[in-house]
């Protein structure tokens, strides 16, 4: 008995590991790039460079990213003044089904369109969502694969160490 | 008489010589600790020194880094883009008063080589004069075909889209081509014009 709950912990703690630790991304200069915005401005990652990143790729269709969502509003609405800004980029074909999940969730962050899937490539996602933290230097410290109740904890503590740096 | 003035003489000669030990002990204490002060201040400059020089040391390997960043860019950029074949793309802005640049698609001889979104701040720096390297290639010699696809804002904040083609011969030695973005004054258009630096 003690040895099946020593393996199930195991395997917990393995899974979580593994959607904590993401992918070799991590500790790397994060891959820049520019898309269009939802209020229509080109907006850049590398002009972003001193403040804590998180980008968060999220699909219209994604259950947990609508769940997400909401909170990360919270956040960015909580730590903007302090150097945080958080970039949602939208993976849909249509873009119109998005600024429709936006405008019906009422998130104020800004929400890029990456119809091209370009940037989902260069950030390896395989995943919905995902959401990569990037610190002050403009390195990928944490990315985080899929959304449970209790991530958006991580995401605090993770955002709140960086920006104390 | 002679022994009580005797008495009062070897009295005075011991206050004296009291007086001298105590001032000579005085001057000892305020020796020993003058010395151990500047042995103090000798131990503070020396950390001070030692500190400094750990500074600098830093200082120094902090600018071999940066040597050494800069010299594996060039070598990388002589290895990917051999300077023969080497051909680069320039994009560059006068005045912008009819166009708000969004975004430049290039394509060679029919194949998307490069797209490039910019920024507000971007097109800032285009207007004040910058000029940015937007793609790089390597080409073989002969002729080849360039199309610039332009979108943008036009006049009376219109969406703007316009195309641009040259063709131009790749011969030995590198290439350089300027896209540039002007204003026609009498047409209140802007205008798209690729050169070639000579």
């Amino acid at each position: 008995m003690n040895i099946k709950n020593g393996l199930l912990a195991f395997i917990c703690c393995a899974l979580t590991a593994t959607s904590l630790a993401g992918s070799g991304l991590t500790g790397q200069p994060a891959p820049d790039f520019a898309l269009k915005s939802a209020s229509g401005d080109n907006l850049r990652l590398s002009e972003y460079r001193g403040n804590v990143v998180m980008v968060n790729f999220w699909a219209t269709w994604c259950g947990p990213c609508r769940q997400e969502m909401p909170l990360l509003d919270e956040l960015y609405s909580r730590y903007e003044r302090v150097g945080f800004t958080l970039l949602g980029v939208n993976i849909d074909d249509d873009s119109r089904k998005a600024m429709n999940m936006i405008s019906e969730l009422g998130v104020n962050f800004p929400v890029l369109f990456d119809d091209r899937k370009e940037v989902s490539k260069l950030y390896e996602v395989d995943a919905m969502p995902v959401t990569v933290i990037i610190d002050r230097e403009g390195n990928v410290r944490f990315i985080h694969q899929g959304y449970k109740p209790g991530y958006e904890e991580h995401y605090l503590d993770q955002v709140r160490t960086l920006l104390r740096e | 008489m002679t022994r009580r003035i005797l008495i009062g003489c070897g009295i005075s000669l011991m206050l004296v010589f009291g007086l001298a030990t105590a001032q000579d002990v005085e001057s000892v204490s305020s020796d020993a600790s003058l010395a151990a002060s500047i042995a103090a201040g000798a131990e503070d400059e020396a950390s001070r020194d030692k500190f400094r020089s750990l500074d600098q040391d830093v200082q120094e390997l902090k600018k071999e880094v940066l040597d050494l960043n800069r010299d594996l860019f060039l070598l990388e950029e002589e290895l990917l883009f051999p300077a023969n074949s080497q051909v680069a793309f320039f994009i560059s802005m006068d005045v912008g008063e009819y166009f708000e640049l969004d975004s430049v698609n290039l394509k060679i001889d029919g194949k998307e080589v490069s797209n490039y979104l910019y920024t507000e701040r971007e097109v800032g720096a285009l207007i004040r004069g910058g000029v940015h390297r937007m793609h790089m290639a390597n080409l073989k010699t002969g002729d080849h075909e360039l199309i610039a696809i332009f979108t943008g804002k036009g006049p009376q904040a219109r969406d703007y889209r316009r195309g641009a083609t040259l063709t131009f011969s790749k011969g030995i030695g590198a290439k350089y081509l300027e896209l540039e973005i002007t204003d026609r004054v009498v047409k209140q258009q802007p205008e798209f014009v690729i050169k070639e630096w000579e």
